[in-house]
């Protein structure tokens, strides 16, 4: 059966009524499920699915796949591309991500303006975050426990990936590196086996009925060595000054200079780049990773409401890449982290 | 998601596979009038890269570009930290970071003097990616059918995800399906398995993402995994099967790359044929399909 978001058919008609657009389809494919779950909250199987809404906000459900149709009560129709909407002013929200043949330039994009009402959660969806922050605590525990000298990156992983459908996570999100100072940043696994002095590095990120919530910690294989420490301290203090300055009103932008400011304080200004990090954080939501992320070229005035992970992620000559980060709500006055677990570096 | 053990063990999969596939592709080029191909890749749509580069972008996307003449390029949205873990689990050696694609293929085109390129699939590119003067250039004009090292492969993906599910399918009763899933999202992975979407049903729905119901003995099981590139779909059941197939799919991911009529598929096609109690992956012959 359909499951609507009615905070969102609130809001979507509302922006629908600003624009003067006559039908909103928001779209999702495998890989970006997204938009559509934003207003119908299921996790289809099949490749394409859109839910269409007019101005009254009735929403018409069209998937590419029967089991998909019969299981949310709404008919199937063969040829997806034909049961688009083609008449009227229609929007999309996930446009650019339709592949061609679906779309055309007579259709206006509502990615952006669907986005951004998106970034402030709602009550429920807040609740599916903190499930999700919640899983990843136990997760990243988990993983700590499990690994051990010996074990491959790819074992640990499957160990990781296996407690967490266990305790209903729908999907997963999960990098990790292992090794010293020769490690540049994060991939999917490999068949390198775990050694005494590794740092092991890992961002958790649990999906909960849709919505995902992220854990970032690094895990030293034995006694951390004296580098790996003051590495760590450096990485403690700009999580905490990211922490510190997220707040509404706060600009983006800020948010990562805080964050980079500690590590040039310490002279390590240049691993704050691209060339040796990505992101210094980024929302979250129904998409792991989505905008605003969190750069210092990034303008974008916070919200409350807003869920943002700010992990300072980087590679050091110290230490090797490594990551620390939680999944941070931003509150009145500040931000809250969801996550539990304890800050520090770990070890076994 | 595509978490799972990514490698390239040159035994199952030789180098000359590639380049007996790269051939292909420059006569095609060759035919068409093109200077070169151009393969759009994501973390859904990773096969057609995967096929002809062995690159899969776990994350973000890329476009791999297939010269007529010299080696493959990689216009690459992921970091330029992660480019020796790709060099050493692909044919490629030229990687160029991208966080903009399309413009580094702009780039491209004026650095080699290329004024109109071939798209592979172009009506199934984003919208978002404006090639300009672009050819389409079908996937079955360079993938008549299947080589010897993909069906090897196929079939290797296909053992492995009948005999770890045929195994545990039989202590499936009585579980929550969270927990049967996650004892199969073990044993795959453990396997090598890189990408895994596993779907329950207890009969009354076709089969869906586990919701914390627990299984009954005619409970069934859809398993799509893919195993170095390799996708394969299976449906096992605790109940007498139905050979009466509900819908049969082209197969190019976890999901379905179109739906199809096992009458018209042509020969060599890979396609899952599936009811909601029974189901595998085969290749259309002329005698019709080939269990896998």
């Amino acid at each position: 059966m359909l499951s609507i978001n009615a905070n969102r058919r609130s809001q979507l008609t509302e922006l629908m009524s600003e624009h003067g657009w006559d039908l909103l389809v928001l779209y999702g494919h495998t890989w970006r499920k997204d938009y559509f779950r934003a207003l119908v909250n299921f996790n289809f199987s099949g490749t394409h699915a859109a839910a269409v809404m007019d101005r009254s906000g009735e929403v018409r459900v069209i998937t590419s796949d029967p089991w998909d149709a019969e299981a949310l009560g709404v008919p199937y129709t063969p040829d997806f591309a034909a049961a688009l909407p083609s008449r009227g002013k229609v929007a999309v929200a996930g446009k650019e991500i339709m592949q061609s043949r679906f779309t055309g330039a007579e259709q206006a994009s509502a990615t952006y303006a669907v986005e951004e009402l998106r970034r402030v959660k709602t009550a429920d969806e807040l609740a599916l975050i903190r499930q999700a922050a919640e899983l990843s605590d136990r997760g990243y525990q988990h993983f700590a426990q499990s690994a051990e000298p010996g074990m491959t990156e790819y074992e640990l992983v499957a160990e990781t990936e296996a407690f967490l459908k266990r305790h209903g996570a729908e999907d997963n999100f999960m990098l990790i590196a292992s090794g010293g100072t020769e490690v540049v940043g994060m991939k999917p696994p490999t068949e390198r086996k775990l050694q005494p002095g590794d740092s092991v590095t890992t961002e958790l990120t649990p999906q909960i009925d849709g919505y995902w919530a992220q854990i970032c910690r690094t895990l030293v294989i034995g006694e951390p060595n004296a580098a790996q420490q003051e590495a760590y301290g450096i990485f403690a203090e700009a999580r905490q000054a990211a922490q510190d300055s997220l707040k509404p009103g706060v600009n983006i932008a800020d948010v990562a200079k805080a964050t980079n400011d500690v590590f040039r304080k310490y002279g390590y200004g240049e691993y704050t780049g691209s060339k040796y990090t990505r992101v210094r954080g980024h929302n979250l939501g129904l998409h792991p990773d989505e905008n605003p992320y969190v750069l210092e070229d990034v303008n974008y005035t916070v919200k409350e409401g807003m869920v943002v992970i700010c992990h300072p992620n980087t590679y050091l000559p110290l230490s090797g890449y490594m990551v620390f980060g939680d999944t941070l709500l931003v509150t009145a006055d500040g931000c809250a982290s969801l996550n539990t677990t304890e800050r520090k570096l770990f070890s076994k | 998601m595509k978490r799972g053990w990514i490698t390239w063990d040159k035994a199952e999969l030789p180098p000359s596979a590639f380049e007996a596939r790269l051939e292909v592709v420059r006569k095609q080029l060759d035919v068409q009038g093109l200077p070169a191909l151009v393969v759009y890749t994501d973390v859904w749509r990773s096969n057609q890269g995967r096929y002809l580069a062995n690159f899969m972008p776990y994350w973000n996307r890329a476009l791999l570009v297939v010269p007529r003449e010299g080696a493959s390029v990689l216009l690459c949205g992921l970091s330029p930290r992660v480019y020796p873990w790709i060099r050493s689990v692909t044919i490629l050696d030229e990687i160029r970071p991208s966080q903009n694609i399309a413009q580094q293929l702009t780039a491209l085109c004026t650095e080699r003097g290329w004024t109109k390129i071939g798209v592979l699939d172009l009506p199934l590119l984003p919208s978002d990616l404006a090639i300009p003067n672009s050819v389409d250039v079908p996937w079955s004009a360079i993938h008549p059918e299947p080589d010897y090292a993909e069906l090897a492969m196929y079939r290797r993906a296909a053992q492995i995800a009948r005999e770890i599910l045929e195994a545990e399918l039989p202590n499936a009763a009585g579980l929550v399906d969270h927990e049967l899933v996650a004892r199969l999202e073990l044993k795959y992975r453990r396997a090598g398995v890189e990408d895994l979407v596993i779907l329950t049903t207890n009969g009354a729905t076709p089969p869906l993402p586990p919701a914390g119901s627990t299984l009954t003995p005619t409970c069934a099981v859809s398993v799509a995994m893919e195993y170095r590139g390799h996708w394969v779909k299976i449906v096992r059941s605790g109940y007498a099967v139905s050979t009466q197939a509900e819908k049969t799919e082209l197969l190019s991911g976890p999901y379905p790359y179109e739906h199809c009529t096992q009458a018209d598929l042509p020969a060599g096609a890979i396609f899952a044929m599936m009811s909601r109690s029974s189901g595998d992956t085969y290749r259309q012959t002329a005698h019709g399909p080939e269990l896998l």
